[in-house]
Parts: structure tokens; C-alpha cells; sequence
């Protein structure tokens, strides 16, 4: 299977890899991990006449944890996040979500960046960085902004970046004192699975009295861009954790959840497993709390 | 336009004019004619075509030749030294892990890689090591067998 023919450029900063971007314009496609950009490009659907690869900018491939916030540079792997001790101790559903990426084969290939910007409803990057208000750093030659990942994410495959824009990092916050998190990915197999659902939750708890203070669900593969659930948020606010109240707040986000019958499933089979999900995500969240 | 690329491969140095949409797995092939390294789905899929990149075993069909200028490749060929065999090639003959070979090359190198950063892994990190190398003859249990006899000294 052939890549079809294109001219390559490897810019060795940011800056000039937006000055690339810009001067080439629609014709080029930014190359990180490659695992879906050659694979969309051997099956033809793609052939852009440039490439610029940005995998060799050292700025871009650093993790960097202080004081329990974390900036990580959209070309780094999914293995070293998968890796990073830091991200296991302080965002634990980041660290699952990395670790059930593709294959050990494809995580030290397969980049942050690139599963963010591939936008695809079940990718196992957006729902544990979402549950954390990941915000995102856009570079282009004019300038930075940064635009919440919530808002990032607009219809498969489609993304607020603008073709002039490079996404450059993802940044996020230490979650509040009392608060745990997990990401659960459901598949038919193990390994190199496309979820037919995943979630990924995140609880605070008052210490005082243990009544939820904060609580995030996202939802994947079960609408064309991962959704955050309101509706479950408000139904754990105010309450105090259990059994009961998980399976709630699973009922609630299944209501909020847009499944569509195809191959995979039914869409009533992945609601219900949204319900389930939710509910055992919320449980081993707060379980890690109580861990703390 | 060829670009030139400068790696090293099985501990080789080599110096290359290389189209820029040449995948590595095709310059191992085709070029060197190092055809050990096998290619199977061409989309990352089945990981017949694994080989270890700076340490870390990644999808050569995956890899543009150009991308792989300036890294340390192994594949199954660098896997013998003057001593013979790999004790996990050696392994894989005596226990029958070997069927149909077509994914014994990449099975090799995911188990190397896991094995050198982790010399005594639980079945679960083993199987999970080898989770992206298809074995179409279905002949798990003797490769989990070979490279658990690896990391217990058998």
C-alpha cells in the first residue's frame, strides 16, 4: 500500500513551522504521529502535496508537571503520558485514557495532538482531558489563544484550529483538593479497539461533610463530538455519594447521550452501557478520593 | 526530490537518498533487503511489521523513511549476535511458538522491548506487550510461554 507522492518539510521551531503552515496553506497537512494522517492518506483519502512534520520540535514533545498542573506539548507521545507518574498520581483518567490508546505499538507513535485535532467522537484523549478543563494553546504567526478543549472539538474531524493555527500544547489544572477521576473505555477487544463507549468522571468532595462540591462526566462515542453530561453533574451536586446516586447520575447521562445504531452496536445497547460506565467511573472516582 | 537520511541499523551506519513517501518498513524491505521485518495490514493494525525505534517498538509501516534520519533501528535481523541466537528466538523454537512465522519477527521485538525495561513482567504486562502483534494461528499461549521462560531464567 502506497503513500501517494508529497514534498516534506521538517521545521525545526514552532516558529517556523507557522510560517510553513500559512505559506502552504491548504494543500499541506501537519504530520505528528502519523498513525491516522498515513493511514487516511494509504487508503486515499487523503493527498495533501505537502507535509510538515513537526515530530522533531523538542519544545512540542515535553511534559511538563509543576506544582501539580501539568502543559503537555501536543507531540508528545501517548505512551510517555501513559508513562508519567506524574499523570498517574494527579490525573489518573488521563493515564488511562493514554494507556488505552491503540497498542503498546501505536502509543509511542501516536501523539496528544494529533488524536485531539483527528476529532473523532471515539477517541480516548478528549473525555479524561475534558473532565479535567484541559484548555489548549493555538500558535500561528500572528500570535496565541487559548480556547477551552470543550469548545475545540466541533463535528468529526472538524476542530476550532484554523489553518493558519498550530495546536502547540494542552494545559491543565491540578483538580481541587478531595477530587478523583477515572476513564473507562468499552470495547469487543483489548487492544487496537475503537470504543463503542467510553467515559471518563471526575468527583470533589466537601471533607467536612462529604457532599459532592464539583463532579464532570464526558461521554464518548455516543454523539459526533464527546459530550459533557449536565445533567449528571446536577444530579450528584449537593448529594452525598452512593451506590444509588451513581446509578442516578448514569440514567442521567444516558439521557443526555445521542448514540446512533451502526456496525458496533445498537444505540440502545450504548445507552445502556453509557448508564454503566457512568455509574462504575463515578465509583472507582470516588474510591480513589476515599484513597487519598 | 530524494532526501538523504543518515541512521544506524543493527547497530549499522548507513547513508540513504530516500523518496520523502517511502514508509521505513519499505526501505528495510525493498532497499536493504532486510526482509525479516514483515509487512502485514500496512495500517498499523497487525504489527507484523514491528521494529524497535530508539528503544521503543513501534509500526514500521507507520514510519517515513525520512522520520527514522538520526534513529537507532533494530529489527529481527540485529536480534542475533556472535553468541547465536536470542534467548527469546531461542525460546520461541523450542517451545513451538512458531507456526506460520509471519508475526514471530514482530512478536520478538515487542517481547525485547518489554523485557529490557521490564525483566520479570506479570502475564497481564505480557500479554499487554504483545497486544498490538496479531498472530493469525492464534499461537498465543506458547509466545506468552517463551517470553515468561525468558524472564524466569528457563
Amino acid at each position: 500500500m502506497l503513500l501517494p507522492k508529497f514534498e516534506f518539510h521538517e521545521p525545526a521551531t514552532v516558529e517556523e513551522a507557522c510560517r510553513m503552515i500559512s505559506e502552504l496553506g491548504g494543500k499541506m497537512k501537519i504530520l505528528a504521529g502519523g498513525t491516522d494522517l498515513f493511514v487516511n492518506m494509504k487508503k486515499k483519502l487523503l493527498a495533501p502535496d505537502h507535509l510538515v512534520s513537526v515530530d522533531r520540535i523538542e519544545s512540542l514533545a515535553q511534559l511538563d508537571a509543576s506544582n501539580g498542573s501539568l502543559r503537555i506539548g501536543s507531540c508528545v507521545k501517548a505512551a510517555v503520558i501513559a508513562e508519567s507518574d506524574a499523570v498517574k498520581s494527579a490525573f489518573p483518567a488521563l493515564h488511562e485514557g493514554a494507556s488505552k490508546l491503540g497498542s503498546p505499538l501505536i502509543r509511542n507513535l501516536a501523539t496528544v495532538g494529533g488524536n485531539l485535532v483527528s476529532a473523532r467522537p471515539a477517541a480516548d484523549f478528549p473525555p479524561p482531558l475534558m473532565v479535567y478543563n484541559a484548555k489548549l494553546v493555538l500558535k500561528s504567526s500572528q500570535g496565541e489563544r487559548s480556547v477551552p478543549l470543550t469548545d475545540f472539538i466541533h463535528a468529526p474531524g472538524q476542530t476550532a484550529l484554523l489553518p493558519n493555527e498550530l495546536l502547540a500544547a494542552v494545559l491543565l489544572e491540578r483538580p481541587a483538593a478531595h477530587s478523583g477521576s477515572a476513564y473507562i473505555k468499552l470495547g469487543v477487544r483489548q487492544a487496537l479497539e475503537i470504543s463503542l463507549v467510553n467515559v471518563a468522571a471526575l468527583l470533589t468532595l466537601d471533607p467536612s461533610n462529604g457532599v459532592v462540591t464539583g463532579a464532570r462526566v464526558v461521554m464518548g462515542s455516543v454523539g459526533p463530538t464527546p459530550l459533557l453530561s449536565v445533567s449528571a453533574e446536577k444530579a450528584l451536586l449537593g448529594e452525598k455519594p452512593s451506590d444509588a446516586l451513581f446509578s442516578a447520575a448514569g440514567e442521567a447521562a444516558a439521557s443526555d447521550s445521542k448514540p446512533i445504531d451502526d456496525f458496533r452496536a445498537s444505540a440502545e445497547y450504548k445507552r445502556a452501557m453509557v448508564r454503566e460506565l457512568t455509574r462504575r467511573a463515578l465509583a472507582s472516582a470516588f474510591d480513589r478520593v476515599q484513597k487519598q | 526530490m530524494k532526501k538523504m537520511i543518515c541512521l544506524t541499523i543493527n547497530g549499522k551506519e548507513y547513508e540513504l537518498a530516500v523518496a520523502p513517501n517511502m514508509t521505513l518498513a519499505d526501505l528495510l524491505r525493498e532497499e536493504l533487503l532486510l526482509t525479516g521485518t514483515k509487512k502485514g495490514c500496512e495500517l498499523g493494525e497487525c504489527g507484523s511489521c514491528t521494529v524497535i525505534m530508539d528503544g521503543r517498538a513501534v509500526n514500521s509501516c507507520l514510519v517515513l523513511a525520512v522520520q527514522a534520519s538520526g534513529k537507532d533501528i533494530t529489527t529481527v535481523e540485529g536480534l542475533e549476535t556472535e553468541e547465536g541466537l536470542h534467548p527469546l528466538q531461542k525460546k520461541f523454537i523450542e517451545n513451538g511458538a512458531i507456526q506460520c512465522g509471519f508475526c514471530t519477527s514482530g512478536m520478538l521485538l515487542s517481547a525485547k522491548t518489554l523485557l529490557d525495561k521490564n525483566p520479570k513482567p506479570t502475564e497481564h504486562e505480557i500479554r499487554t506487550a504483545i497486544s498490538g502483534n496479531l498472530c493469525r494461528c492464534t499461537g498465543y499461549q506458547k509466545i506468552v510461554e517463551s517470553i515468561k521462560d525468558v524472564s524466569e531464567g528457563r
